[in-house]
């Protein structure tokens, strides 16, 4: 199409720390295109085929896309707002506005325009980015109510013929221009890469905000080159690795693990032509490194499972037979205890028959390093892929650390801890309990807000406000958020989340918040997961016809108390869950009921749904609630719903 | 199990069409086709001379009308007659002294020519009608052939067909033969392979599914069945000239009778319509089964002294072939390269049912 063509533009020199490491991203790009030019850097699915990009063409991409953007205003230190799914064009242009010493600013792309005005606070950003018109509207009307952004620009042209606005401006376009000036002066290039220091802001991410608004968190170069080299130290990342780039562009993990990790080591980023061919595309791609939310993996194995069960007889037996041997030997595994032979063969036989289709069938044959973080991972599904023979693990990290803190190590995974600290990181528990790092990685402050920042970072080590205890051979116990311990009318001291994260391993309950601070006793609201209660109801011939019919149906409510009565088995006696309500909707960030990284928001979910918890608590077996819902066009209805509340079996 | 296909990814379009995609189909195909170049160091004479020879040399014939009949849709119960055009044109020009090769090739465009012109009749008639019209071609090319001194050479006349060379090689003893045909197998099999994924396969395909649509679409039927005609009639005159050259090496009328038409037929659909890989399996069963099933029964009266009349003795074979081509149609109708297909996919999204979860 318009792949531009490899003209020559070496750059000799870039900018480098006294460790040798280049100090920018822009200059690890320089570094890449003057050593291994013709790597493959990015590789993006277009119309069912790879397009390629070597590093000498994204050098040329990124400083043109410079050159383009520094026509169109933006300045040192200004934020260019991004908005949209994986892109090529969109990584392009990120690294472009940090050779400009500017900084990406990216934002959820589902996040609703009432919202949107939240994560342009800082940065004056008057250039934003958009992937499709679907973006670009949400930024036009955004323009018509604060005036910004005053340029759009915008990667896919399909539907945006017809807008003649003053201020939108095609990426192609945008990447001509700068070609065009660059040709004409010559040494903008070099000066480009040498433009930015490690002291620039690479990247402005925003917390997720479970509590009010999101605090921006700039992330330096020399903050994320730190963080990165302390991971190869670990090596958790090496060198040349197959990445996936299909992340939230707005999340800390995709910037780090896929576009810092992609420049500095060298790797090759795979973009999925769509979010929704994104299971597809990754068979196609087999990365040698994935990272995925726990949820993630539960889908995962949810679509195995729910595929076994499907398959045929002598398929599904042999899955039967080989897959509890293969998590049994995985505990063996983990525990250090001796393997047999006989166990060995079994083992050989099982990558074979089963372990390797699916692995193949997953896309995650030549996954070396797989991860998980964010939020603690169910058993069953970390010792299913871990018996798969996918070397999971866990990492432990936040935007604040540019999510490199700890993680565990092969030969020393515990199911219960995060592993050990990174090399280079320093972690120590205050007197409250709470866990304190010191890193390179560790940002210096928040965006404009001294007091935030004097709060959480105090003499260089990061108050990350979990609460968590270090194991005497060195490993980091994560138990929850400091904020979010409670206690109930008793005194007895517990974390909803640790609670909800145990009920949600199981796959047929998608979200939960329990309740119980200041209360006799804990209860509980349960979303079902609508495809895994629906698949299993369809087994069962029970008929349904919407989330909320299903979930009411006595035989779900009967699986839903079993599901927490095995959790309670693990619970002491005084923090048993005792009653609960399936509710008729599932948790929704449009809603505000959970933030766009799926965490809950307890004030917002009990104002919400006050009525159904004290009907949880005075004992009705029915209640009924009047709902108000968002419809997607912005209107708003109230739905009244008979919901059945049921005791927990003990 | 054997499929993997995390991995794969294509840059170009053209790398998406390729033959085999999946690594593993690609090396059982070169692994089949080491086998059959090695197979006359391997295989005793015996089995190389009358198993797979023929076995080659029919499954050739069978791709020539499956071409016909299953990438055209055009009926053809005359092929034998082609073959023969083909062996007779071919067996004369190399007594007068004309290279193997040549000859060959001089064959293939008479059988071409006369199979056209039967298949003409194409452009007006269908199905049955098709079928009586090349059904009319067989026995009108095995009365000229019968009934002209000048080619039968009498009426009972076998001719002796000459020794000769194909690029160089003398055409004498086991392996040089069983590698001519093998070499026009293997021509005519990738030629097969290659011509659904060329516009001429797919404009043949269109008429197969319907010729008044396919002209609708803008495809030249009447250019389009001549030429599949053609191209059919000219492969069948090739492995004619083949037949006679390395396997029979002596030719009479009767060796291209009726029933090697139906035979022929018989391959095609038993293996499967249109399918490469399904004419080889068609020619194998066809081939094979009835000397198969003859020991088998021979072997049952032998040791077990199963009391059977030699009456019985020598129709239970038949009957049982019969059946076992019955019960493979009803088992697939769309024939053996099918069951072969639903194997394939059974290990292809193993350990799953299905390849979408």
């Amino acid at each position: 199409m318009n792949a531009v063509a490899p003209k020559d533009l070496t750059v000799e020199h870039w900018p480098v720390r006294e460790d040798g490491l280049p100090a920018t991203l822009v200059a690890a790009l320089a570094r890449n295109a003057a050593e291994s030019g013709s790597r493959i850097a990015f590789r993006e699915r277009e119309h069912g085929i790879w397009r390629e990009w070597s590093w000498r063409q994204a050098l040329h991409e990124v400083i043109s896309l410079a050159a383009g953007l520094e026509a169109r205003g933006l300045k040192a230190g200004d934020a260019l707002t991004v908005v949209g799914d994986n892109r090529a064009s969109i990584y392009f242009a990120m690294l472009a506005a940090n050779a400009l010493g500017a900084f990406p600013s990216p934002v959820y792309p589902d996040v609703p325009v009432d919202e949107f005005g939240n994560y342009m606070r800082f940065g004056d950003p008057r250039i934003a980015l958009a992937e499709d018109q679907e973006q670009v509207d949400k930024l036009l009307d955004l323009r018509d109510r604060t005036g910004r952004p005053e340029t759009i620009l915008f990667d896919d042209p399909r539907g945006m013929g017809a807008y003649g606005d003053k201020g939108i401006v095609s990426i192609a376009e945008l990447r001509a221009e700068g070609a065009q000036i660059l040709a004409e002066r010559t040494g903008l290039a070099a000066e480009l890469v040498n433009r930015a220091t490690g002291e620039n802001i690479a990247v402005l991410l925003y917390s997720s905000g479970t509590t009010g608004l999101p605090k921006g968190i700039p992330l330096k170069h020399r903050n994320v080159v730190g963080g990165i080299k302390n991971a190869e130290a670990g090596q958790y990342f090496q060198r040349h690795e197959e990445l996936f780039a299909y992340l939230p562009t707005a999340w800390v993990g995709d910037f780090i693990f896929t576009l810092g990790a992609g420049v500095l080591l060298v790797a090759t980023i795979n973009i999925p032509e769509r979010q929704e061919t994104a299971l597809h595309d990754l068979r196609e791609v087999a990365p040698t490194f994935y990272l995925a939310a726990p949820r993630a993996w539960d889908n995962m194995l949810t679509r195995v499972q729910v595929g076994m069960a499907d398959s045929t007889n002598l398929k599904r037996r042999l899955f039967d037979y080989f897959m509890p041997k293969a998590i049994e030997l995985e505990r063996k595994r983990l525990a250090g205890e001796p393997i047999g032979l006989g166990e060995r063969l079994r083992d050989w036989l099982g990558e074979i028959l089963v372990y390797g289709p699916i692995k193949d069938f997953l896309g995650l044959s030549r996954a070396e390093r797989a991860f998980t973080g964010g939020e603690a991972m169910g058993e069953e599904t970390f010792l299913f892929f871990r018996g798969l023979g996918i070397k999971l693990k866990q990492f432990y990290g936040q935007t604040e650390t540019c999510a490199l803190s700890a993680a565990q190590v092969e030969g020393s995974v515990k199911l219960h801890t995060v592993g050990k600290a990174m090399p280079g990181v320093e972690v120590k528990i205050a007197d409250d309990g709470e866990i304190l790092l010191r890193s390179a990685s560790v940002i210096d402050g928040y965006a404009d807000d001294a007091e935030a920042s004097a709060k959480a970072i105090v003499d260089g080590w990061l108050r990350t406000g979990d609460a968590g205890h270090i194991e005497p051979d060195g490993h980091l116990v994560v138990l929850g958020r400091v904020s979010e311990v409670v206690r109930t009318a008793q005194g007895e001291r517990f974390i909803p989340n640790f609670i909800e994260n145990r009920i949600k391993f199981s796959s047929f309950v998608r979200n939960v918040a329990v309740i119980g601070a200041g209360r006799e006793e804990l209860t509980a609201i349960v979303c079902i997961d609508y495809e895994a209660v629906g698949h299993w109801a369809e087994r069962r011939s029970i008929t349904y016809g919407s989330y909320a019919e299903l979930s009411q149906k006595p035989q779900v409510l009967d699986l839903v108390a079993g599901v927490i009565a095995h959790v309670n088995q693990a619970q002491p006696e005084g923090l048993r869950v005792r009653r609960f309500v399936n509710l008729h909707k599932d948790f929704d960030a449009d809603d505000g009921e959970i933030t766009r990284t799926r965490k809950l928001r307890r004030g917002v979910i009990e104002e919400s749904y006050a009525k159904l918890i004290e009907a949880l608590y005075s004992g009705e077996a029915r209640v009924t609630f009047d709902a108000a819902i968002t419809y997607e066009d912005g209107t708003r209805g109230v739905l009244s719903r008979e919901l059945e509340i049921r005791e927990v079996p003990s | 199990m054997f499929y993997r296909r995390a991995g794969i990814r294509h840059t170009r379009y053209q790398d998406e069409r390729q033959l085999w995609p999946l690594p593993f189909d690609r090396r059982l195909a070169i692994l089949i086709f080491l086998l059959a170049l090695a197979a006359p160091f391997i295989v005793d004479r015996l089995y190389l001379v009358s198993y797979l020879l023929p076995w080659i040399i029919w499954s050739t014939a069978a791709l020539g009308l499956n071409f016909l009949m299953g990438g055209a849709g055009q009926i053809h119960l005359g092929y034998g007659a082609v073959m023969a055009i083909g062996a007779y044109c071919s067996v004369h020009m190399v007594r007068a002294g004309v290279p193997f090769e040549i000859a060959m090739i001089a064959g293939g465009l008479l059988s071409a020519a006369v199979g056209m012109i039967f298949g003409a009749a194409a452009l007006r008639v269908k199905g049955l009608y098709l079928a009586m019209a090349t059904l009319a071609m067989q026995y009108i090319v095995d009365f000229v052939i019968i009934q002209f001194p000048a080619i039968s050479g009498g009426t009972q006349a076998t001719i002796q067909v000459p020794r000769v060379s194909f690029l160089g090689v003398p055409i004498v003893g086991d392996r040089p033969t069983y590698y001519v045909a093998l070499f026009v197998c293997v021509v005519v099999t990738l030629f097969m392979l290659n011509v659904r994924r060329s516009s001429f396969g797919r404009a043949l395909a269109a008429v197969r599914e319907k010729d008044y649509a396919a002209a609708v679409i803008g495809v030249n039927t009447f250019r389009y069945k001549l030429l599949a005609f053609w191209v059919s009639s000219f492969i069948g005159g090739v492995v004619g000239s083949v037949l006679a050259v390395c396997y029979y090496r002596a030719i009479s009328p009767d060796q291209f009778h009726l029933d090697l038409s139906i035979s022929l037929v018989a391959m095609v659909i038993v293996g499967g319509l249109g399918s490469v890989l399904g004419s080889f399996f068609g020619a194998a069963l066809i081939l094979f089964a009835p000397i198969l099933l003859n020991q088998f029964v021979g072997f049952l009266s032998s040791e077990f002294g199963l009391a059977i009349t030699s009456d019985l003795r020598s129709h239970l074979p038949l009957m049982l072939y019969g059946a076992m081509i019955v019960g493979f149609l009803l088992w697939e109708p769309l024939g053996l390269a099918k069951i072969y297909a639903n194997m394939r996919n059974y290990f292809l999204v193993w350990p799953f049912r299905h390849a979408r979860q």
